[in-house]
């Protein structure tokens, strides 16, 4: 058995929280059946009780299960074992939320018979997978959210350990929410009929079905994303071909669903391979802000890339690339294939537009790697952040008030005349910044080599 | 055994070690002193492959701790300057999952345990909860962890800290059997007068920077250091000593540090020359602080305890 599962199973499952999660659920599913009158009653809180057990408790063991190792000073310890990357995170992951998936199962069992006895096996069947995939998915982002910032090196604080385990709860939000509303008894959660179908790639699917398909791709993504993680703490090297590999799925995945956009799209004239085109271009360029934020941005560490591209040492180059780097460049290769395909079918300004947008995401990423350049970056993305909300957003709303619409164009992806003029100067400002950025870089060699 | 090799380590603020070389020999026992901030954990980290380097190669038993962390963890162990123990478990349990984590096959992992427990002195109390032992038996048990794998390198970073005498004591006769069995230990403090028991060898770092480029040799079993001290100063004590074919680290007018061989005729042939020579000889010893003495005439200036 894998030790550090086992471990966990010592600590989390004791005989007496055994019997004592028997003895509340037992007691509560029985007062629910006296209470409520209805057979569906025992079920309702059963979900409840499963929300709250193996999601929002769940997520946070899942959460604490690194965090707490790194606070209780057991971490360096368990880096040196000999433990495979892939068994030291299923250990954490299932080994921490053990106790919670005990008392999950017990209310994944009251929910399957009644949706067994009340609707249909096929049913019941589609819950069991919805349920576990919810839970595995809450606590996997959760453990995720606490092994990147353990990266950054800021995962001690009780606050912390709180934003990793909202991590895990708003994934499972989501994926409850788009449940619902796929659920012909539960789409009152949005309030509107429930989808029936999903139009992907041209397709009518069946929703449910589509949806859970979709959630065990993603649960799975996120699994393999606290894996390589987990490589990176147990200072393995992580290579590109695993990230290419997601941003493939994504862009493909994403790409799918043009048939969202077709109506306004028909009227400006672009086709639908743009359409995918630009669904995949903004999916990389949400990456790319994503993890630009998420990613330690350290200067140690970029300089030590420069040098092994200058020397020539493709491999070791490869295995340091950090996920903003190759999503910035599948953004380029997408953008670019988008602006010449624009071009051709004499869309020149949506292809100014789009090399606008290009080249903001080009700044943004220099701002945010600047800040975390600049003396006091402790609080550098946070810095960044707020930069980005004055150019994004105050200071459009002030030209705005000022009636210079026409500048705004230097500050928001947006149409000019000339239509080169946007394009032209914001990538000088992206120019200007990345300048910035990569020269703090450099200089930064000399700073730390003086004697501290 | 370990070999580095200017080795660069960055903070982004600070380069925290700046082009060290070194190398420890197989079954010693290393000092690793220097003040604090020198740059001794961060040393330690890199040796145990827990931190990657700049620039430079540390390599443990042939392995590069860049390429190949994984394997020399298997056969490393390091204990931390602040760590941790699962205080829930019992002592049987915290070393049957270090056993198993490290590699152990279950079978074996009952006489590993065995072993390890028998080693740090805590057979007894191998039923009871970490939570409840002293700090000095915490800190046995810890080391039992980074042992029970029978790692050939052990790296111990601050291992006295906090202990009381009894406990330093026995940390010191442990060290010395792990040695005896075959481990390279590589101990730091920022203490010397408790590495003064069981170091063989001295590495002294400063600002990131080996003093001296490589290990002071503090301890020959063969040709320990004596203290000569006169009750009556005298200026040709140095040059009576070296003129008698005597190895003299440092004297004065009063005193005298010199190696010599351990052999007691020879010993007390060399006493009987002095006084012969008319120096007033109160007293001629093993020095017991050969460490400090070996640090504070290696570091500059000499004032000032790390």
């Amino acid at each position: 058995m894998n030790p550090e599962f086992r471990r966990n199973l010592w600590l989390e499952l004791t005989p007496r929280r055994v019997l004592l999660m028997t003895i509340v659920l037992g007691l509560a599913f029985f007062a629910a059946a006296l209470s409520g009158g209805t057979d569906y009653r025992p079920a309702w809180f059963a979900e409840m009780f499963y929300y709250f057990i193996v999601v929002i408790w769940g997520s946070r063991n899942a959460a604490l299960s690194v965090v707490g190792e790194i606070r209780d000073r057991t971490w360096d310890g368990q880096r040196l074992s000999s433990l495979s990357a892939a068994g030291m995170t299923w250990g954490k992951l299932f080994g921490s939320t053990i106790y919670n998936w005990f008392g999950g199962a017990i209310c994944l069992a009251v929910i399957v018979v009644s949706e067994f006895v009340h609707r249909e096996p096929f049913v019941a069947g589609l819950d069991i997978v919805y349920f576990v995939a919810l839970g595995l998915i809450s606590q996997a982002v959760a453990l995720l959210a606490s092994l990147v910032a353990v990266r950054r090196r800021q995962s001690h604080s009780r606050f912390g350990l709180f934003l990793y385990q909202v991590a895990g709860i708003v994934a499972a939000f989501v994926v409850f929410y788009l449940w619902k509303a796929a659920d012909p008894a539960g789409s009152f959660i949005t309030h509107k009929p429930a989808s029936e179908y999903v139009q992907w790639w041209g397709q009518n699917l069946d929703a449910r079905p589509f949806f859970l398909v979709t959630l065990a791709l993603f649960t799975g993504w996120t699994l393999v994303g606290c894996y390589r993680e987990m490589r990176v703490e147990l200072k393995m090297g992580n290579g590109p071909f695993v990230w290419a590999a997601f941003l493939l799925f994504m862009g493909v995945y994403v790409a799918g669903f043009d048939a969202w956009l077709a109506p306004t799209a028909v009227k400006s004239g672009w086709d639908a391979v743009a359409l995918r085109l630009a669904l995949a271009a903004t999916t990389y360029a949400c990456l790319s802000y994503v993890m630009v934020l998420l990613e330690p941005k350290d200067r140690v560490h970029y300089r030590w890339l420069g040098g092994e591209l200058a020397k020539g040492r493709i491999g070791g180059f490869l295995l340091g690339l950090q996920g903003w780097m190759m999503s910035y460049l599948a953004t380029l290769v997408v953008a670019v294939a988008l602006i010449i395909g624009l071009a051709r079918a004499i869309l020149v300004a949506d292809a100014a537009v789009i090399a606008s947008a290009f080249a903001f995401l080009t700044r943004d990423i220099g701002i945010f790697v600047l800040f975390q350049t600049l003396p006091g970056r402790r609080r550098g993305d946070f810095a960044a952040v707020a930069i980005l909300f004055a150019l994004y957003v105050l200071i459009p709303a002030i030209l705005r008030g000022l009636g210079l619409e026409e500048i705004l164009a230097f500050f928001l992806p947006r149409p000019t005349a000339p239509f080169w003029m946007g394009p032209l100067v914001v990538w000088a400002e992206a120019v200007a910044v990345a300048s910035l950025a990569l020269g703090r870089v450099a200089l930064s060699d000399k700073v730390a080599a003086e004697p501290a | 055994m370990i070999e580095v090799r200017d080795l660069v380590y960055e903070y982004p603020t600070k380069r925290a070690l700046d082009g060290v070389s070194l190398t420890v020999k197989p079954q010693t026992i290393t000092a690793l002193v220097g003040p604090n901030g020198a740059g001794k954990t961060t040393l330690l980290r890199c040796l145990a492959a827990l931190e990657a380097p700049y620039s430079g190669a540390v390599t443990i038993n042939g392995l590069d701790t860049r390429e190949s962390p994984r394997a020399i963890h298997a056969h490393l162990g390091y204990l931390p300057d602040f760590f941790g123990l699962y205080d829930e478990l019992t002592v049987r349990r915290c070393l049957l999952y270090a056993a198993w984590s490290h590699g152990i096959a279950p079978a074996l992992s009952s006489g590993a345990v065995e072993k390890a427990a028998r080693r740090v002195g805590l057979v007894d109390r191998l039923e009871t909860k970490a939570g409840e032992l002293s700090r000095g038996l915490r800190q046995r048990l810890a080391i039992g962890q980074a042992i029970v794998h029978e790692p050939n390198v052990l790296l111990l970073d601050e291992p006295a800290a906090g202990l009381d005498p009894q406990a330093r004591r026995d940390l010191s006769a442990l060290l010395r059997k792990l040695r005896e069995a075959g481990m390279t230990l590589v101990v730091s403090s920022h203490i010397l007068a408790e590495l003064e028991d069981y170091c063989s060898e001295m590495i002294i770092v400063e600002g990131g920077h080996v003093v001296g480029g490589k290990p002071i040799k503090v301890r020959d079993d063969e040709r320990p250091r004596y203290l000569v001290e006169l009750a009556t100063a005298r200026s040709d004590l140095r040059s009576f000593l070296t003129g008698a074919g005597i190895d003299v680290l440092e004297a004065d007018d009063h005193h005298a540090l010199i190696t010599f061989t351990r052999n007691p005729g020879a010993r007390a042939k060399l006493i009987r020359d002095i006084v012969k020579a008319g120096f007033e000889l109160s007293s001629f010893g093993e020095s017991t602080r050969a460490l400090e003495e070996a640090y504070f005439s290696q570091v500059a200036g000499g004032a000032g305890g790390p």
